[in-house]
């Protein structure tokens, strides 16, 4: 567990500095990475009342989906590889953007993306969000085009049925 | 491995000595009836067929769950009556549960008249996963100060503490005049039970943490939503952090989705496990928050807890 104490919920533009530092820092999570081609890894790095830390390795084909944070806002600093970003956009292609190693972005609690790996070899994210992640909304197109939300707990994000 | 970590279950043993006793705890026949008295809680029906061990085993094979972990039901008040009255009792309960085998683990129960750790090394050797103790006996500085002995051999056996509502020995609450009162069974659950499980918890947190750094506890019964406070315990100058610790964990008994997703928000999924309180109440083996949270509750967060597999998260 990395040790911070903030003492309150932290931005969005804090929590990107965060993974930013936190992704430039790999003696602090080497040891955690664990690629597994079917499904996303997660690791907790810390979890207190006002943020929780992800370590998230990625690989080919590996893909959020669209979805929301809820109340949380969050920040992602890609450590290795490369992963790509979505925001959903009605009536118009998503707006796209891609980040390598060294690359952060931040995301409020209203915002709907997804992140999808984005090639190029296994990748590691950083993740923060503030307050901790609870519960999320994952949408859903359905063949006639309307979008539904589904409620989840963010276990279904955190520890996925699958992974070992 | 799939494991419910709360239910109980009266060895026949155990309901026989009962019935001999003269005193509260005691059961009595009413007609074809068994009538369950305690001391401070309103008369009850009892219902042995509900302690079948196999008509147990069938409902957790129903409920796709592997194994249950039995424990005293605290509420009785045996761990706080005088040792010689309490010792036949914790005797017929611990041997009569430990002789089951098959898909039951056990809590073991001690008597706190003194509290002798030598019955925490007697109980694992037997087989025990852990110790289950009364959240009245712990409910305060001094509750926790009086059980340091029992916390500290757990802890040096790396095995873990259930606490469960249940009166202590030291803290006597003034026995309700229930017939007159006209309370409900369900009043001592809702109003003490809580109460307890609220004081355990905080006393824990604020005096049983700093002594015993690495015990691991389970909260039955969501600790009695003790973890909700989070906000007003710092802002009084209580142990911020108290909720991030890793080694508490709470089970999920009589509880249902909005209550369990409330103290999710506060501890994390990792902290949860699955307590079904059977034959006392029973929801069943549900998901109220999805698969995976199903999944942590029944399986991954109950090896931590039990000491059967490493922190998944970084440590």
């Amino acid at each position: 567990m990395i040790d911070l104490q903030t003492g309150r919920d932290l931005t969005r533009e804090e929590l990107s500095e965060l993974v930013a530092d936190l992704a430039a820092r790999p003696d602090e999570w080497r040891h955690l990475v664990d690629h597994d081609p079917d499904v996303r890894t997660y690791e907790q790095l810390l979890r207190d009342e006002h943020v929780a830390v992800w370590l998230i390795c990625w690989m080919d084909d590996h893909d959020t989906g669209f979805h929301d944070h809820d109340v949380s806002c969050g920040a992602l600093a890609v450590a290795q590889g490369t992963v790509v970003e979505e925001r959903l956009a009605l009536g118009g292609p998503p707006a796209s953007r891609r980040l390598g190693a060294g690359q952060a972005l931040h995301f409020a609690a209203s915002d709907i993306h997804r992140v999808a790996h984005g090639g190029d070899g296994p990748a590691i994210t950083i993740n923060a969000y503030s307050p901790p992640l609870w519960r999320m909304g994952a949408y859903e197109t359905k063949p006639s085009g309307e979008l539904q939300r589904h409620s989840i707990s963010y276990a279904e994000e955190l520890r996925p049925l699958g992974v070992r | 491995m799939h494991t419910d970590v709360h239910q109980h279950l009266w060895p026949q043993a155990l309901v026989s000595a009962l019935t001999w006793r003269r005193e509260a705890p005691l059961l009595r026949r009413s007609g074809h009836d068994w009538i369950l008295r305690l001391r401070d809680e309103p008369d009850c029906a009892f219902d042995p067929a509900a302690h079948d061990p196999e008509e147990r085993a069938r409902l957790l094979r129903r409920d796709g769950v592997d194994r249950a972990l039995l424990a005293m039901s605290s509420p009785l008040g045996v761990e706080g009556l005088p040792r010689e009255e309490a010792q036949p009792l914790l005797d017929a309960h611990n041997s009569g549960l430990l002789e089951l085998g098959g898909p039951f683990g056990v809590w073991g129960a001690v008597s706190l008249r003194p509290p002798d750790p030598a019955d925490v090394d007697a109980l694992l050797d037997a087989g025990a996963v852990g110790i289950s103790l009364p959240a009245g006996a712990l409910s305060g500085p001094d509750g926790v100060a009086r059980c340091a002995s029992l916390l500290e051999r757990l802890e040096r056996r790396d095995a873990p503490l259930l606490v469960h509502p249940g009166p202590g020995p030291w803290r006597h609450w003034r026995p309700q005049a229930y017939a007159e009162s006209g309370a409900p069974l369900w009043w001592p659950a809702l109003t003490r039970y809580v109460a307890d499980m609220n004081a355990a918890w905080h006393a824990f947190v604020a005096f049983g943490r700093p002594a015993h750094p690495r015990l691991r506890v389970v909260f039955a019964m969501l600790a009695g939503g003790a973890p909700l406070h989070a906000e007003r315990l710092t802002a009084r100058g209580g142990p911020a952090g108290a909720i991030a610790d890793e080694r508490i964990y709470y089970d999920t008994s009589s509880y249902g989705a909005r209550t369990i997703d409330a103290v999710v928000r506060c501890v994390g999924i990792d902290q949860l496990v699955y307590g079904s309180d059977r034959p006392v109440v029973d929801v069943g083996a549900t998901a109220p928050l999805g698969a995976a949270a199903r999944e942590a509750m029944v399986g991954a967060n109950v090896a931590r807890l039990l000491g059967e597999a490493r922190l998944a998260v970084a440590s």
